[in-house]
This record gives C-alpha cells, sequence and structure tokens, in this order.
C-alpha cells in the first residue's frame, strides 16, 4: 500500500465573537490507499474539520494536505470542484439527498455537473443503485424512502463517478442499531471490492471498530492510532 | 456542465414553487406588456401620421407662399418678400433645390362638355412638373412648349355635373359628391376632353379660355386631387383678363420670363428696379422640389431665414415626430417603470429560493458543482422567469394591441379604403425582439445578485446538520 494523502501540520483556527477557537493544532497523518480509516473523537474534537479540510470544503489556517502529492490546500476553488466530481464521494449523516429529485436523478446529479450524457449516468445510476438493494426505488423521492434507504441513495451518489476516496461524516448517526449494521456491513464490503479508500467520521467506538484503522482525535489533536489490521491490536501512542 | 442539463434543472427547480414561479413571471408578463403597448401605441401615432401625410403630399415639396414669415414665437422674421422673378431665382439657388416653378393661381367655372363645376386652376412651369413630384396615372404630365393643354386631379371629374345633376342636387336628392354618381364616373373619361375656363372681368366681359385634357394625375386623397395644372403663360393671360389687363401696364416680366430666369438660376438685377414698386405681377406661390426628404427641413428653414413665407409638409411632420417621440417616452417610461418592479420581484424570488435551497447549494457544491456552475443555475432561473414573461407578455401584447385597434377602428377609419387603414397601436418586429431580450436581459440582471450569494455561500455551512 502507497501513501494516498498525507496531511503536515494542518491547523486551523475559528474565529467566535471574541474567541479564538484551534479546531485543529498540527496534525500529521498519512493515510494508505484503499484504507478504511475511521476518525474518533467527541463532538468539537476537530474530526470534521479534519474531514472537510482533506475533503477542500474549508481552507486551513496552517499546514498542507497533499494528495499523491498534490497540495489539496493550494488548490482554486474551481479546479476543487472539478476534483472532488471526478475523485471524491460523500457521506453524509442527514443523507443530504435533494427533495426534488427522485433516487436515480440524486445518484446522477454528479456526473450532471461532470457533463455526462443523459443516457450514460442513468445507467451508470441505476446499475449502482442496483447493487445496493434499491431497484424498487428508482423512481422515488427521498420523502418517500427510509433513513436506510436514502442512505443506501447517498452510498450510491458518492460512488457514482468511481471515486478515489470516500468521505463518510457520521453516516449512521440517525439510523437505528439495525439498520447501522447493515450501513456500516454494506460500507465494509465496498471498500474491500472496489479498493476506494473510507475516511469515516464518527464518536462512536463500536461503529470506529469497523476501520482498519482509527484516529482518536481530542481537542484538535491526534491522541491514539489504533491499527485493526490483519487481527493485530498493537496500540500506538501518537506523541 | 452541459448546457441543456442546465435549463433543464433550471426549470425543474422553478416548477418546483409553481404558484410562486407564476406570480413573477406575471410581473414580468405585465411589465412586458405595458412597455410594448404603450410603446406600441407611440410608434402606431407616428406612422398613422406618416402615412397619412405622405398620402396629402410629398415630403420633399415646399410651397413658398406670400405674406410674411413667422417664428415659432409668432415673432415675424424680417421684412415680407415678393414672389417675383428674383425670388424664384433665390429660392434656386439654395443647396438641396431641384426644381423650382413659380405658379398663379385662379379659380372659377369651367364646362366639359355639358357638365359644369368650379375649377381650380394652377399655372407651373410646363418643363419641370415631372420633376416636381407629379406622376400621371393616364396621359401624360405637361412639358415643354405646351399650350393650351391641361392636367387634371383625378377627382376632378366629380365636381362637374349635368343639367339633371345639378337640379337633382339642388333640390337635395343628390349629395355633391353622391357615392354613385361616383361610380358611374371615370377619371380617364376626361381624357382628350375639351375643358373650357370660363373667366369674368366685370359684370359683362366674359372670355372662355379652352384647354385640352392631356393627363390625369395620380391619387385620389393629395392635394393635387381636386386642382387641375396648366402652363403658366396661359394662366397668367387669364389672370390679367380678369384684373382688367394688368399686363398693358408691362411691369414685373411675363410668366414665360420668370421660368426662364428660374432656369438659368440668374439673379434678376435689370428688372430689380420696377418690379419692387408693382406687386400685381407677383406669383401667387412657389413651389419647390428638394433632393431628398431629409433636406426639405433645412431648405425650408433657409427659405424661411431668407424672409419667405413658406409651408411643407416635412414641417408639420417635424412637429407631430416630437409630440409623437415625447408621447412615446413617457408612455415607454410608465412601462418602464412597471419592468423595474417585475425586475424586483424576479430578485426577490430568487432570494427567496437561494433561502429555501441553502442545502442543496451546499450539496451542489460538495459533489462537485463549480462556481460558475451555480451562478449559472441561478441566472438560467432568473433569465427563464424573465423569458417565459417576455413571451406571454408579448403574446398579451398582440392581443391587446389587436383590441384596441378594433375599439379604435370605427372611430379612425371611418370611411376608409382597406389599403389606407390605420392602426392606433403598431407592434413591428424590432420591438417584439426587443421586449423579449430586454425582459431576458431584465432577468438575468435580476438574477446577478441572488446569483452572486448563492455562490458566496459556504458548503459547510450549507450542509451542516441542523
Amino acid at each position: 500500500m502507497s501513501a494516498l494523502i498525507e496531511i503536515k501540520g494542518l491547523t486551523k483556527k475559528y474565529r467566535l465573537g471574541q474567541e479564538i477557537i484551534i479546531a485543529l493544532d498540527n496534525v500529521d497523518l498519512t493515510i494508505e490507499e484503499g484504507e478504511f480509516l475511521c476518525i474518533l473523537g467527541t463532538s468539537g474534537s476537530g474530526k470534521s474539520t479534519l474531514l472537510h479540510i482533506m475533503a477542500g470544503l474549508e481552507r486551513a489556517t496552517k499546514g498542507e494536505v497533499l494528495l499523491r502529492g498534490v497540495s489539496l490546500t493550494k488548490m482554486k476553488e474551481k479546479k476543487m470542484a472539478g476534483f472532488r466530481r471526478k475523485y471524491l464521494g460523500f457521506i453524509f449523516q442527514s443523507y443530504n439527498l435533494i427533495p426534488s429529485m427522485t433516487a436515480l436523478e440524486n445518484v446522477a446529479l454528479p456526473l450532471v455537473f461532470d457533463g455526462v450524457n443523459k443516457k450514460a449516468r442513468f445507467k451508470r445510476s441505476c446499475e449502482i443503485l442496483v447493487q445496493l438493494g434499491l431497484q424498487h426505488r428508482l423512481k422515488n423521492k427521498p420523502t418517500e424512502m427510509s433513513g436506510g434507504q436514502q442512505q443506501r441513495v447517498s452510498i450510491a451518489r458518492a460512488l457514482v463517478n468511481n471515486p478515489k476516496i470516500v468521505f463518510a461524516d457520521e453516516p449512521t448517526g440517525n439510523l437505528d442499531s439495525k439498520t447501522t449494521e447493515e450501513i456500516m456491513k454494506l460500507l465494509k464490503e465496498k471498500v474491500n471490492k472496489t479498493g476506494v479508500t473510507l475516511i469515516m467520521v464518527t464518536h462512536d467506538l463500536e461503529l470506529a471498530n469497523y476501520g482498519d484503522r482509527v484516529i482518536s482525535m481530542r481537542d484538535g489533536k491526534i491522541t491514539k492510532i489504533v491499527n485493526n489490521k490483519e487481527g493485530c491490536r498493537d496500540e500506538k501512542k501518537a506523541e | 456542465m452541459n448546457k441543456l442539463d442546465l435549463l433543464k434543472l433550471a426549470r425543474q427547480n422553478l416548477w418546483r414553487r409553481k404558484l410562486r414561479t407564476i406570480l413573477t413571471v406575471l410581473g414580468v408578463l405585465i411589465g412586458t406588456t405595458s412597455i410594448v403597448v404603450m410603446l406600441s401605441l407611440g410608434i402606431g401615432l407616428r406612422e398613422s401620421q406618416r402615412k397619412s401625410m405622405e398620402s396629402w403630399g410629398s415630403l420633399t415639396m415646399i410651397r413658398v407662399q406670400q405674406g410674411m414669415a413667422f417664428d415659432n414665437e409668432g415673432n415675424p422674421l424680417g421684412e415680407a418678400k415678393r414672389l417675383n422673378d428674383e425670388a424664384v431665382a433665390e429660392i434656386k439657388a439654395i443647396e438641396g433645390v431641384i426644381a423650382v416653378s413659380p405658379a398663379y393661381d385662379v379659380g372659377g367655372e369651367a364646362r366639359l362638355g355639358r357638365k359644369r363645376g368650379g375649377l381650380q386652376l394652377i399655372g407651373i412651369d410646363p418643363e419641370v412638373m415631372d420633376q416636381l413630384e407629379f406622376k400621371a396615372e393616364q396621359g401624360r404630365l405637361l412639358k415643354k412648349g405646351d399650350r393650351n393643354v391641361i392636367v387634371v386631379g383625378s377627382q376632378v371629374i366629380y365636381q362637374f355635373h349635368d343639367e339633371s345633376e345639378r337640379r337633382k342636387m339642388e333640390r337635395g336628392m343628390m349629395m355633391y359628391e353622391d357615392p354613385r354618381s361616383r361610380q358611374q364616373k371615370d377619371p380617364a373619361e376626361m381624357l382628350d376632353q375639351r375643358l373650357s375656363m370660363i373667366m369674368q372681368n366685370g359684370p359683362e366681359k366674359k372670355k372662355n379660355y379652352n384647354f385640352m385634357v392631356v393627363g390625369i394625375l395620380e391619387g385620389e386623397r393629395n392635394e393635387h386631387s381636386y386642382q387641375a395644372y396648366a402652363p403658366i403663360d396661359d394662366i397668367k393671360k387669364m389672370r390679367d383678363f380678369t384684373r382688367g389687363g394688368s399686363t398693358q401696364r408691362g411691369i414685373g416680366g411675363s410668366g414665360r420670363e420668370a421660368v426662364l430666369l428660374a432656369r438659368s438660376g440668374k439673379t434678376v438685377a435689370a428688372k430689380k428696379g420696377s418690379s419692387s414698386r408693382d406687386t400685381a405681377n407677383d406669383y401667387s406661390f412657389i413651389l419647390v422640389r428638394t433632393g431628398k426628404v431629409e433636406q426639405t427641413r433645412e431648405v425650408s428653414k433657409t427659405i424661411k431665414d431668407k424672409g419667405y413665407n413658406c409651408w411643407s409638409m416635412a414641417d408639420s411632420l417635424e412637429g407631430i415626430e416630437k409630440t409623437s417621440r415625447t408621447v412615446q417616452a413617457v408612455l415607454g417610461g410608465i412601462g418602464a417603470i412597471t419592468l423595474l418592479v417585475a425586475a424586483l420581484g424576479i430578485t426577490n424570488t430568487m432570494i427567496m429560493s437561494i433561502y429555501e435551497r441553502t442545502k442543496e447549494i451546499g450539496i451542489m457544491k460538495v459533489i462537485g458543482a463549480t462556481f460558475t456552475d451555480i451562478h449559472t443555475l441561478f441566472l438560467a432561473e432568473a433569465g427563464m422567469i424573465g423569458f417565459i414573461g417576455g413571451l406571454f407578455g408579448l403574446g398579451l401584447s398582440y392581443g391587446v394591441s389587436k383590441i384596441i385597434n378594433h375599439l379604435f377602428q370605427n372611430y379612425l377609419n371611418r370611411g376608409m379604403p382597406a389599403e389606407e387603414m390605420m392602426s392606433i397601436s403598431l407592434i413591428p418586429s424590432w420591438l417584439a425582439l426587443f421586449a423579449l431580450l430586454f425582459s431576458v436581459v431584465i432577468g438575468l440582471v435580476a438574477g446577478l445578485y441572488p446569483a452572486h450569494r448563492a455562490v458566496r455561500l459556504s458548503p459547510i455551512r450549507a450542509i451542516r446538520n441542523e
């Protein structure tokens, strides 16, 4: 496995009224290609901020994110959008589907922005929805589906462009335990099958253990990295 | 992003909020309609005025009359100049003038076979008649060397009536211009007929002047229609006879001389002394023809500046055009205000839409929409509102315009022949195109700010879990 993402000295500061909040404090991290990485932390630990900066949705105050040696932190917005379109996928806690569109249209939307023609994008979207067991829900609007189904649509949308990296922000936060298990298994399976790199943010230790590696964060710092891969549980304290 | 997809997406977004979109479109529709209808009224007004003026007389003709010239406030401009050979030469020398003819007019009773009628006869220089915008419908115009021939307007024949008709008219059984008698008469009947004009000098002295009709003039409703034209020398003789032989005094030059002088364009220094004392031989008026419609006003102004009193259709048209431009500006302004309000409506709608769709915009950004995509999407939505409003507004405008024309039809065009029907509201194709384009531009401009706002939305804040 080779390093896909390298994070060097990443710092993010917010101003909240008079106070300056340090969301990320000089974070260093390397993410391997094809791994399932979980970022574990309580709310306010900086885990979501880290995710957003890696995805180019937020700008870092200091430091750098390199994807295969290309700096994302210095990339222009327009290029970044294209980059997201081609290489990244997103899954959110609240699904974030567009309410006016059907499941199929929602999944096809990233391809619309990519300029893929109608026939090709619906074919591809259909395929992936069928793979996720939603063949009977193609024409349904999000409001006509259960939470689990909506999240599957959202996963389909994240995977439709065959991304290199999928970011998942508390993907099971709104789901019951049974559906959560289903979704997590689905994600894990996708990672193993397609070799996509999945970076998931959660506050739930149990869910985090689905990951190949678990990174614990607190107050903008990485406090612990646990490697679950190949059964070995060699805990390593981050310096 | 594909353009077609973009438009589809924009349409889909608009259709989601049907009522709101329809109401906003309605605003643009009303705005466009009011602007188009208002402008169409102004255009219709100007067109119908131009048309009626053109039908009454040529826009390249100027008539120099006796008397003083006055400026717009009614103050006399210099002394009244006499219409003599000097004047003809002076006017001939003005740049832009291509033909000048002095003219005498006489009126009286005339006979045409067994019929009698009143006739106004104008003597002009036969040689320049074809240059003075006269056109013969039948026969020919006057030409050089003509004597005792006459060219008549197309309506002259209706002024002649035989005994039975006259009796009927006296008893009130027939209108002076009875449509039935109209049908029985053809202007061409007059061609090659002998027409005699009876001139009187005192109660007992009468003299007949005979003319051969050689041509019928074109046009039923212009200034020539009810008049007849003959060579100026013939008319001068008739005029001298009625005035008790003013020729005997032999001052002021004959019509023929005037014609020669006008043609040569020379000044008449030799005659100056005598002609300034006696006005008896002054011409009734002088006809001037300019090369182009645009020159007419200028020439007319020059003639006025020289102290002559002149009149041209173009002058009147200028005043009317000025008025109708003002009317148009006022009406257009009212329409523009309506459209401005509609534009505010579009902006308002789009801003509301952004509030509603904040999350959606965030999602689109996250999944790879560029700033340009978002910007274009919102502009497309605003432009679409403008376009649809403009399109339907234009349709409505045509309807309203038709209704207006229909309502005023009887009032405006009573008894007019079909080809001279006037429209009070006129929508030329450039106006239709302009309206459509304008409403789209208004939509786009109204959408600029909302689109800018949508672009600036932070995707993180937009999708933040509630």
